[in-house]
C-alpha cells in the first residue's frame, strides 16, 4: 500500500510537471503565461554574459529582445522578458522541458540538433581557432599533434578535433572558465573554441597581451537560436523579426555595439558574412 | 519497451522523439564504456585511500593523547565542510602551483586531472569515511581498551588487534552509504576534464542531442553500480556481523 501511494506521488509530480509542457504552442503558452522565457550564457562575451556592472547583456540577449518585440506585436499585449542560464548540456533539455522558450546564446545550428529542435535564420558566423600564450609555436591546427588541446565539452570544434585530429591529446571540460584557466597554468598547450569567444575571453584575462588567437578557422559555426521543434507559427515570429532587424538596420547597430571596432571583443564582420546575412531575407 | 517510453512521451505531451538506439551506435556505446571504466578505477582508488585515511584519523580521534586528537578533528572539520567541487578546483587549479617546475610538468604530462580528482575525493570522503569509523571505535566500550592494556599490549597495539577489527566489522552498514556516496561523486571530476561516466553520457549528448536518452543511460548505470555494491556490501555485513553487537533488520522486527 505504502508503495503505490509513493508510486502515484512521483507519477504526480511528473505529470505536474510535464503538464507545464504540455503540447501547446509556443506562442499560446507565452499568451497564457504572459512570460518569454529565453535561454541564454552567463559567460560567454559578446553574446550572452554579466558585465562589471553585474548586469546580463549581450549581442544575443539584444537580438531575442527584438524577438520579444516582434512577439508582443503578434499578441497584441505584453509580455515578459525573462532570461535562464542554459549551458550547452542542459539547453535542449530546458527547451524541450518548456522551461526556456528560446535558446538565444552561442548555440551552432547542426544537422544532428536539427532532429531535437529547430532552428532560426543564421544570425553570426564565426570558425573555431586557437588561444595561446604569446609566441606559442602552435600557429594552427596542423601544429597540434601531441599537444594537450582544451576544449569545452559540448562545442563542435571539440567533435573536430576528436574526429579529424587525433594525434592531439584532448582535455575537454565542461566550461570555458575552467579551460580558460587551465590554458592560463600551462596544463593545456592550447584552448580551441569559436574565434569569437576566444577574442571575447581574451579580452576578459587580466593581461590581454599575453595571449593569441591563431590559426585559420578549421571549422564553420553558423550561430542561430533555436526553439521547440514543429512550431512553424513561433519560428515565423523569430525570423521575421531577425529579418526586419537585417533589414532595417539594426541587426548592424547591435553589431557594431557588441562585434565593433570600439567594442571590447573586436569581430570585423566579414564581407561574405554580411552577403550571407543579407540574403537570408526574403521579400515581404 | 522503447515503445513504452515513446508512448510516455506523446502522453506526456513533450514534444520530442525518442531515439533509443543512438546509445549502441559506435562510437557512443565505447564512450560509456571507457567512461564506466574510468568512473570504477577513480572511485576504486580513492576509495581504498579514503578508507585507510578513515582509519587512521578516525582511530587518532579516540585516542588518549590530547594533540593527536586536535590534529584529527582540524583535518575532519576542515575537510568535510567545504564543498567537494571545490576541493577538486583547488587541487588541479591551486595546489599544484606551488609544485616545482619540473614536477608540475611532469604532472601535467602523466594525468595531473586523474590524480588531482583522486586526491579531491579521497582527502574528502576519508574525513566523513573517519567520522564513520569513529563512531564505530566509540561504541565499542571502554573496557576493551582498559582490557587490552591491561593484559600487557600498548595503546597502538590494543587499537590494531582489538579495537580496530571489531569497529570495522561494526561499521559496514555506514561504510557502504559512505562508499556509495563516494561513487556517486566521482561524477564531479568532470569537471576538471576527466572523461568518466557522466561526462560521456554528456559526451553523446553533445553530438546527438539526444539529451534524455544519454542521461537515461547514465542514471540507470549508476543505479546498477550502487545496488550491486549495496548488494555486496549487504553479503559483507551478513558474514561479518558479530551477534548481540549490530542489529540486523530481521531481528528487528521481532
Amino acid at each position: 500500500m505504502k508503495r503505490i501511494g509513493i508510486f502515484l506521488m512521483v507519477a504526480m509530480v511528473i505529470l505536474s510537471l510535464a503538464g507545464i509542457s504540455a503540447a501547446e504552442p509556443t506562442l499560446e503558452k507565452i499568451k497564457n503565461s504572459g512570460v518569454f522565457t529565453v535561454g541564454t550564457r552567463t559567460g560567454s562575451p559578446p553574446f550572452g554574459y554579466i558585465n562589471k556592472q553585474n548586469e546580463w547583456v549581450g549581442f544575443s540577449i539584444d537580438l531575442a529582445r527584438l524577438v520579444h518585440k516582434n512577439i508582443e506585436k503578434k499578441l497584441g499585449q505584453s509580455v515578459k522578458f525573462e532570461l535562464k542560464e542554459s549551458a550547452p548540456a542542459t539547453r535542449i533539455p530546458l527547451l524541450s522541458s518548456g522551461a526556456v522558450d528560446l535558446i538565444a546564446g552561442t548555440m551552432t545550428d547542426t544537422r544532428a540538433r536539427r532532429e531535437s529542435v529547430d532552428f532560426s535564420l543564421t544570425f553570426f558566423v564565426t570558425g573555431a581557432q586557437f588561444m595561446v600564450k604569446r609566441g606559442s609555436p602552435i600557429k594552427g591546427v596542423k601544429d597540434i599533434a601531441g599537444k594537450r588541446i582544451g576544449a569545452q565539452q559540448g562545442s563542435t570544434n571539440e567533435r573536430e578535433i576528436r574526429t579529424r585530429y587525433p594525434q592531439a591529446v584532448l582535455v575537454v571540460f565542461p566550461d570555458q572558465p575552467a579551460a580558460f584557466t587551465a590554458m592560463t597554468q600551462g596544463k593545456v598547450d592550447a584552448y580551441t573554441n569559436d574565434g569569437i569567444q576566444l577574442v571575447g575571453l581574451k579580452m576578459k584575462a587580466p593581461n590581454p597581451d599575453d595571449w593569441e588567437v591563431v590559426g585559420e578557422p578549421y571549422t564553420y559555426e553558423p550561430y542561430a537560436m533555436a526553439m521547440r521543434k514543429n512550431d512553424s507559427d513561433f519560428r515565423q515570429v523569430v525570423n521575421v523579426a531577425l529579418m526586419e532587424a537585417i533589414e532595417g538596420g539594426e541587426y548592424f547597430k547591435l553589431y557594431d555595439k557588441w562585434l565593433g571596432p570600439k567594442s571590447e571583443t573586436p569581430y570585423p564582420l566579414r564581407h561574405d558574412a554580411r552577403t550571407f546575412l543579407m540574403m537570408e531575407v526574403v521579400p515581404k | 519497451m522503447f515503445d513504452s517510453f515513446m508512448w510516455l512521451a506523446g502522453f506526456l505531451g513533450i514534444p520530442y522523439q525518442f531515439r533509443w538506439g543512438i546509445l549502441w551506435e559506435a562510437p557512443h556505446y565505447t564512450w560509456i564504456i571507457n567512461g564506466l571504466w574510468m568512473t570504477l578505477r577513480i572511485s576504486a582508488i580513492s576509495w581504498i585511500f579514503a578508507v585507510l585515511l578513515g582509519i587512521i584519523f578516525g582511530a587518532l580521534r579516540t585516542v588518549p593523547f590530547r594533540p593527536l586528537r586536535a590534529l584529527a578533528t582540524a583535518y575532519v572539520e576542515f575537510f568535510r565542510n567545504v564543498p567537494l567541487l571545490v576541493w577538486l578546483f583547488f587541487w588541479y587549479f591551486g595546489a599544484p602551483e606551488v609544485l616545482p617546475e619540473p614536477i608540475r610538468q611532469w604532472l601535467i604530462h602523466h594525468g595531473m586531472e586523474f590524480w588531482s580528482a583522486v586526491a579531491g575525493i579521497s582527502i574528502y570522503h576519508g574525513a566523513r569515511m573517519s567520522e564513520v569509523i569513529r563512531a564505530g571505535i566509540q561504541s565499542i566500550p571502554k573496557t576493551q581498551l582498559e582490557a587490552g592494556i591491561s593484559s600487557g599490549l600498548s595503546v597502538s597495539q590494543t587499537y590494531r588487534i582489538i579495537i580496530i577489527p571489531i569497529a570495522l566489522r561494526l561499521i559496514v552498514p555506514p561504510v557502504t552509504n559512505e562508499s556509495l556516496n563516494l561513487l556517486k561523486n566521482s561524477s564531479l571530476a568532470m569537471t576538471i576534464g576527466v572523461a568518466e561516466l557522466t561526462f560521456a553520457t554528456r559526451q553523446i549528448e553533445t553530438y546527438t542531442a539526444k539529451a534524455f536518452e544519454a542521461f537515461t543511460a547514465g542514471t540507470v548505470i549508476y543505479l546498477v553500480l550502487c545496488l550491486g555494491i549495496a548488494f555486496v556490501m549487504n553479503r559483507v555485513e551478513r558474514k561479518f556481523a558479530i551477534p548481540g553487537l549490530i542489529a540486523r533488520a530481521e531481528r528487528a522486527e521481532h
